[in-house]
């Protein structure tokens, strides 16, 4: 049993919201078993074939579940639902210390309001049925208790469970738009793609690599980040530019200390074009202010200055440590630590300019064929289905 | 990138497989798929299959047939060696001593012996590149019980003196043994366990185009390293697991095929090797790295002026020339190997060190090959910066 909560459940949306959020898992448990899935007031009920604890796991990755339980399926009358509790509630105390007592409740929750008990009253009729074995280990307690047995009624079935595993929450992914968004292969990048696909938005990936500045393996790096974001969502597709024929123009052409603005410049004008061909309507970065020298404010405005669509930058005001928490807890940090030099390392400048001026930028690339070098690059991207 | 290598000069990381060892390995990839510890036809072909293979790799090392421990490669067999050997001797002595350029299969293996209680110290090079064997004397003791020292450098191809190794070690450590990483060896030098004087030595199929995942610790009489895994005492109990049949029977030919074609292995390696650096002189590309000391013909170091060896590689490696900065297992590290350090390179000039490393496969063309792409390189490199 899969709980959404209510709070985006607006109007006339709703019913586009549910269908991809059930499409959401649908995907996400593919490979694992064959499940079925219903739709019930703000919970989807998922009956899976095998590995009912896999799936509940699996299905903790899809955006826009507030909760997931695992629970027993049963006829919904009474006898069969105390028996599937004692059962439930069995293994659920076998895993539990049995030291001292645990406070305890049962919580109904009735979609099917002709069922013929209210939900207090079946609360009642269950605690007083299952409780009796283990008189020494359970003492109610309806506020925070330490195991809460519950049951959810609908028609014609009912679940009961223990164990409530908490959701990714934010919005089923897909819901809110498409954006690009700018992979490096560092740490912030895959985190800023996983909060913009947390409030909903489906992510296409675009890197660029200085082969044969770096290596290939670079290119394996920023797969494997694609892959490991893949799990939040249904599909996700990665674009890989290349960027060594612009960035050796810019290298002979501009001044050294603008390089890296101006860099960052081309790779949002080639953004705003993969952007285009994929419909997607905003480009997602991984800046956080202050940084690093491109990411003053002046620089950022330079940078901006290139840009087309809205810049959406997640990670804005995290501090590096903050950045670093969410990268371990989505499974990104160890992948982005592997040293692997990225593009920007490529004719690094000694000395980077740190308040840049969009005026000096322009006429930098007054030098350069600017239409040229993008159309170039995005004809020469790698378009890679991960 | 293309699967078709024009130029494979990276021979010290691994090496093709020979048609001559695919065939031999085929039968128990199919057929022959018995268990060996099965007491039925199809276990004892496969066990009589383990036997010859042990037998070839024995002749190849100059040890015993009984004293060759099937591993899963290189590491697993220098691992053995380490692990097993000290914590076999832990009641003679404590203390290790490790050569100054071992694999980190070797020198992990050594300081994970620190957390239990052993006593590490590293061996040196003198300032000719050489190892330091005043230094050795004087480290050896009483209570030293292992001692590791490669015989061949994969980074750098130096030839190390074992042998003087392990005459210094019986005079002065009698309770020591001495073990020999001789996979950059086999089938590039005559290989002797007891010439060299070892106690154990190394070796890996992949590298003289066997298959990956299968090596060897050879031993010497009597020599007994406590196992690093348990279970059905396969391999005298030094090696539990079901053995990897196909692959020991491609270690094993390999192994006999790397040694017996060792006198026209040899001179192929040095023709290429003269070949190379007569090219990279005539062309001014680059520099080769201490040609004098000795060294394994099949592993060439170039210092590379312009920009850093990786930046030089990867070009190469798009004109289809592969070669490699320091070796693969540490090319993600960023310290100085103490081989360049004793030869005076600097940190930012041993960012300029490529590898080229040859096998009895390599042709001249593949050099030659080679050395257009360095000169066509070292032209697109050259733009101003």
């Amino acid at each position: 049993v899969a709980r959404y909560g209510e709070l985006w459940l607006k109007g006339k949306n709703r019913g586009m919201f549910e269908r991809r959020l059930a499409q959401n898992v649908k995907h996400a448990v593919e490979g694992i078993s064959d499940v079925r899935i219903e739709r019930d007031q703000a919970q989807l009920v998922l009956h899976p074939e095998s590995r009912a604890r896999d799936v509940a796991r699996r299905v903790q990755d899809v955006f826009g579940l507030s909760s997931v339980f695992l629970a027993r399926g049963t006829s919904a009358d009474t006898e069969a639902i105390v028996a599937a509790a004692e059962m439930v509630l069995a293994e659920a105390l076998e895993a539990r210390p049995r030291d001292r007592v645990l406070t305890f409740r049962v919580q109904t929750r009735r979609s099917d309001k002709s069922f013929p008990l209210l939900s207090t009253e079946l609360d009642r009729l269950v605690a007083d049925r299952v409780m009796p074995p283990y008189e020494e280990r359970l003492r109610v307690e309806l506020s925070k208790p330490e195991l809460t047995l519950g049951i959810s009624v609908r028609p014609g079935r009912a679940y009961v469970f223990a164990e409530r595993m908490p959701g990714a929450g934010g919005l089923p992914v897909g819901t809110v738009g498409r954006t690009v968004a700018l992979l490096s292969g560092g740490i912030d990048s895959p985190v800023a793609a996983w909060m913009a696909m947390k409030r909903g938005c489906e992510v296409v990936f675009v890197t660029f690599h200085s082969y044969p500045y770096i290596g290939a393996s670079y290119e394996q790096k920023v797969r494997a980040l694609v892959c490991s974001l893949g799990r939040f969502q249904a599909r996700s597709l990665l674009y890989s530019v290349p960027f060594a024929g612009i960035q050796t123009q810019i290298r002979d052409h501009c001044p050294p200390s603008y390089r890296t603005v101006l860099y960052r410049r081309m790779m949002h004008r080639i953004a705003d074009r993969i952007a285009d061909a994929e419909g997607a309507q905003g480009v997602v970065t991984g800046d956080s202010l202050g940084q690093v020298a491109s990411q003053t404010l002046e620089n950022l405005a330079c940078i901006e200055d290139a840009a087309r669509l809205p810049l959406l930058r997640p990670l804005l005001c995290f501090d590096k440590g903050e950045t670093i928490e969410l990268a371990r807890k989505i499974g990104t940090f160890e992948l982005s630590i592997q040293p692997e030099p990225d593009c920007c390392t490529v004719f690094q400048p000694r000395k980077p300019i740190i308040r840049g001026r969009i005026e000096v930028c322009r006429n930098a690339e007054g030098e350069l064929d600017v239409a040229g070098l993008v159309s170039a690059a995005v004809e020469g991207a790698e378009r890679i289905e991960a | 990138m293309s699967t078709s290598v024009p130029a494979y000069l990276d021979n010290a990381a691994t090496t093709p497989l020979l048609d001559a060892v695919r065939a031999a390995m085929a039968p128990y990839l199919e057929e022959e798929f018995g268990n060996p510890s099965a007491r039925y036809p199809l276990g004892i072909e496969a066990t009589a299959a383990l036997e010859l293979a042990r037998q070839r790799v024995a002749r190849a090392t100059g040890a015993r047939s009984e004293d060759v421990v099937f591993t899963s490669g290189g590491t697993e067999a220098n691992n053995l060696a380490v692990l097993g050997l000290a914590r076999a001797r832990r009641r003679h002595g404590r203390h290790l001593l490790i050569g100054p350029t071992e694999h980190p299969s070797v020198r992990e293996a050594a300081r994970a012996l620190e957390g239990e209680g052993f006593e590490l110290e590293d061996l040196r090079l003198d300032r000719d590149g050489e190892l330091d064997l005043e230094h050795l004397a004087a480290s050896l003791r009483a209570d030293t019980v292992l001692v590791a020292q490669m015989l061949v450098s994969n980074e750098f191809g130096t030839v190390y003196p074992v042998a003087r190794v392990g005459r210094l070690v019986r005079a002065n450590a009698p309770r020591a043994v001495l073990h020999v990483d001789a996979i950059q060896g086999l089938g590039k030098l005559p290989l002797s366990i007891g010439e060299l004087g070892a106690h154990s030595l190394s070796v890996s199929a992949h590298k003289v185009h066997g298959p990956k995942g299968s090596g060897a610790l050879v031993l010497s009489e009597g020599v007994r390293p406590r196992p690093l895994l348990y279970g059905g005492a396969q391999e005298h109990g030094l090696r539990s697991g079901t053995e990897n049949v196909a692959g020991i029977v491609g270690l094993g030919r390999a192994a006999e095929l790397a040694a017996g074609d060792l006198s026209a292995t040899t001179s192929h390696l040095e023709a290429l090797r003269e070949l190379l650096a007569t090219e990279v002189r005539r062309t001014g590309v680059a520099r080769v790295l201490a040609p004098g000391t000795m060294r394994s013909p099949a592993i060439t170091s170039l210092l590379l002026s312009g920009p850093p060896a990786e930046v030089w590689m990867h070009h190469l490696e798009a004109r289809g020339v592969m070669t490699s900065v320091g070796s693969a297992c540490q090319a993600k590290k960023r310290d100085v190997s103490p081989s360049l350090r004793a030869l005076g390179l600097g940190e930012e000039q041993s960012r300029h060190v490529l590898r080229v490393s040859f096998s009895k496969k390599t042709s001249e063309e593949e050099v030659r090959t080679a050395v257009r792409a360095f000169v066509e390189v070292e032209r697109e490199l050259g733009a101003p910066r």
